[in-house]
């Protein structure tokens, strides 16, 4: 029995097997996920009910329509994110409705700035005409509310500092009142933000997309009707790229996820067989 | 003390009141009124910034001035701060006042050359932590770890494709799991933060919760 079991201090030999157990995990997961990552294996694919119904709403949007996209993730939230938005993108540029891209993470700018342009001129989409890049302001809740009442107001110049008035992109997206649709990205609690202020009070349907820890805390709201679908975490992600039809990193990115879940899983299957195997040498003995 | 004291309960009484009013009228001058007040916000929300970057930068300061183990750690956050603030103002020779600087410059090239994966790899370590917190502590000692160990582990493997190929069924007591027992627990929780708040900021409006003006109030 550990010492940590008992209440005593650990000794320095349980000390160094833990570290060696440690260490052997570290290596065993870098080597499975690494293999992973090199030996290509095919996974089913079947995107789930809520990405769907994501992909579904863009799709049922007529083309020209608007639709934001807030950024709210930096490079910490990366790996399961971008190719989110690089997913949302793509479909929205596919179907030639018009993406609004702002964010509430200043350290996150330079990366969404150049998620948007590499996918813009995929499909040779100019800034300002077919796209809006608004860039970071501060502010969270007011700015919503202040976007409620006016977008050209609260963002008067886009990204690249040119006036926001007059711009073809955002013709006839006076305020987020007549918004059609908006997707969240969130690496933190900004989605409920957008929920409470946002969609509930100027009316606009809202999606989310968020990093795997935080969607159990949104599945409220899908429930009651306040966000529309979700995309959670890597697998989010891949069901949106399938559903696209543009598989790429999250897809690919589905193999380590595999085998690292299996991996864990693994793990506490054999503490588990430990603790089983404790169990019954105690009972033999009474 | 009346400026001290009176006043700023004064000031946030009015603007609680005011903000809680506008929202029950429909007239065009109410919404006029948040978009002004609600720029006010923003521009004040632009000097945390600074003061959210002078108070990493004293408490860094601090540390190098005691010299604390592993107080070298902290040069590299103002070599850091330096770099990027220096290579943002210069903006590729244009200045702080032109447009964001573009993709070949310094500062662009500091942010997906380092930070990007610097901030990637932070992220991504905590899967090693898992896997061996996982070993360490998912033990089923009781009945109520029983249960959790076996929905997390239902959650884990439904929620990667490789499970579909043992059976579907996985991925919808997976997602079953998520909708309705999560669903519950997450919504006590929710319900208790949310009356919480409203308590909270009816304390602040009638000045009875005052620690927001500093020690001694």
């Amino acid at each position: 029995m550990a010492a940590a079991e008992k209440g005593t201090p650990p000794t320095a030999a349980e000390v160094r097997r833990l570290h060696a157990v440690r260490r052997m995990i570290f290596l065993l997961l870098a080597v499975a996920v690494v293999a992973a990552v090199i030996v290509p294996f095919k996974l089913p694919g079947k995107p789930s009910s809520l990405a769907r119904t994501v992909f579904e709403d863009l799709e049922s949007l007529p083309q020209g329509s608007s639709v934001l996209l807030s950024f709210d993730f930096d490079p910490t939230a990366k790996g399961e994110l971008e190719p989110m938005g690089i997913a949302l993108l793509r479909h929205c540029f596919a179907r030639n409705l018009h993406p609004v891209v702002m964010t509430f993470w200043q350290s996150g700018v330079a990366l969404h700035k150049t998620m948007v342009e590499r996918t813009a001129a995929e499909y040779g989409k100019v800034s300002g005409r077919d796209f809006v890049f608004l860039g970071f302001k501060p502010g969270d809740v007011n700015l919503i509310l202040n976007m409620g009442e006016s977008i050209t107001g609260a963002f008067d110049k886009d990204y690249y500092g040119r006036p926001t008035q007059g711009m073809p992109a955002l013709a006839g997206l006076n305020s987020l009142r007549t918004l059609s649709y908006a997707v969240c990205l969130a690496a933190g609690m900004t989605t409920e933000v957008w929920i409470a202020y946002g969609g509930d009070r100027f009316g606009f349907p809202l999606a989310a997309g968020c990093t795997a820890v935080i969607a159990p805390d949104l599945f409220p709201y899908l429930q009651s009707g306040q966000l529309r679908g979700l995309l959670g975490g890597l697998r989010g992600a891949a069901d949106y790229e399938l559903l696209v039809g543009t598989p790429g990193e999250a897809t690919r990115g589905m193999r380590p996820q595999s085998v690292a879940h299996l991996f864990i899983l693994g793990l506490i299957a054999l503490a588990n067989a430990e603790v089983f195997a404790a169990f019954l040498k105690k009972r033999r003995r009474f | 003390m009346w400026y001290k004291r009176t006043l700023p309960l004064l000031v946030v009484f009015v603007a609680g009141l005011v903000g809680f009013c506008q929202e029950y009228v429909a007239h065009p001058a109410a919404s006029r009124l948040l978009e002004i007040v609600t720029t006010w916000f923003r521009i004040i929300g632009g000097f945390a910034l600074f003061i959210g970057l002078w108070s990493l930068l004293h408490m860094h300061a601090g540390r190098i001035r005691r010299r604390p183990p592993g107080w070298g750690y902290s040069l590299f956050v103002f070599i850091g701060a330096a770099l990027m603030i220096g290579t943002g103002l210069y903006n590729s020779g244009s200045g702080p006042l032109a447009a964001a600087p573009g993709e070949g410059s310094w500062f662009q090239w500091m942010y997906t050359y380092i930070q990007v994966p610097c901030g990637s790899t932070i992220f991504s370590i905590l899967a090693f932590f898992m896997a061996s917190a996982a070993y360490r502590t998912f033990r089923a000692r009781t009945l109520e770890a029983v249960l959790l160990l076996l929905a997390a582990a239902i959650v884990m493997f439904g929620r990667v494709p490789i499970s579909e190929l043992v059976s579907p069924y996985f991925s919808k007591v997976s997602d079953f799991l998520m909708a309705y027992p999560n669903l519950a627990a997450k919504r006590g929780i929710l319900l208790g933060i949310s009356l919480g708040a409203i308590a909270q900021s009816l304390r602040i409006l009638f000045g009875i919760e005052r620690s927001y003006m500093g020690a001694g109030d």
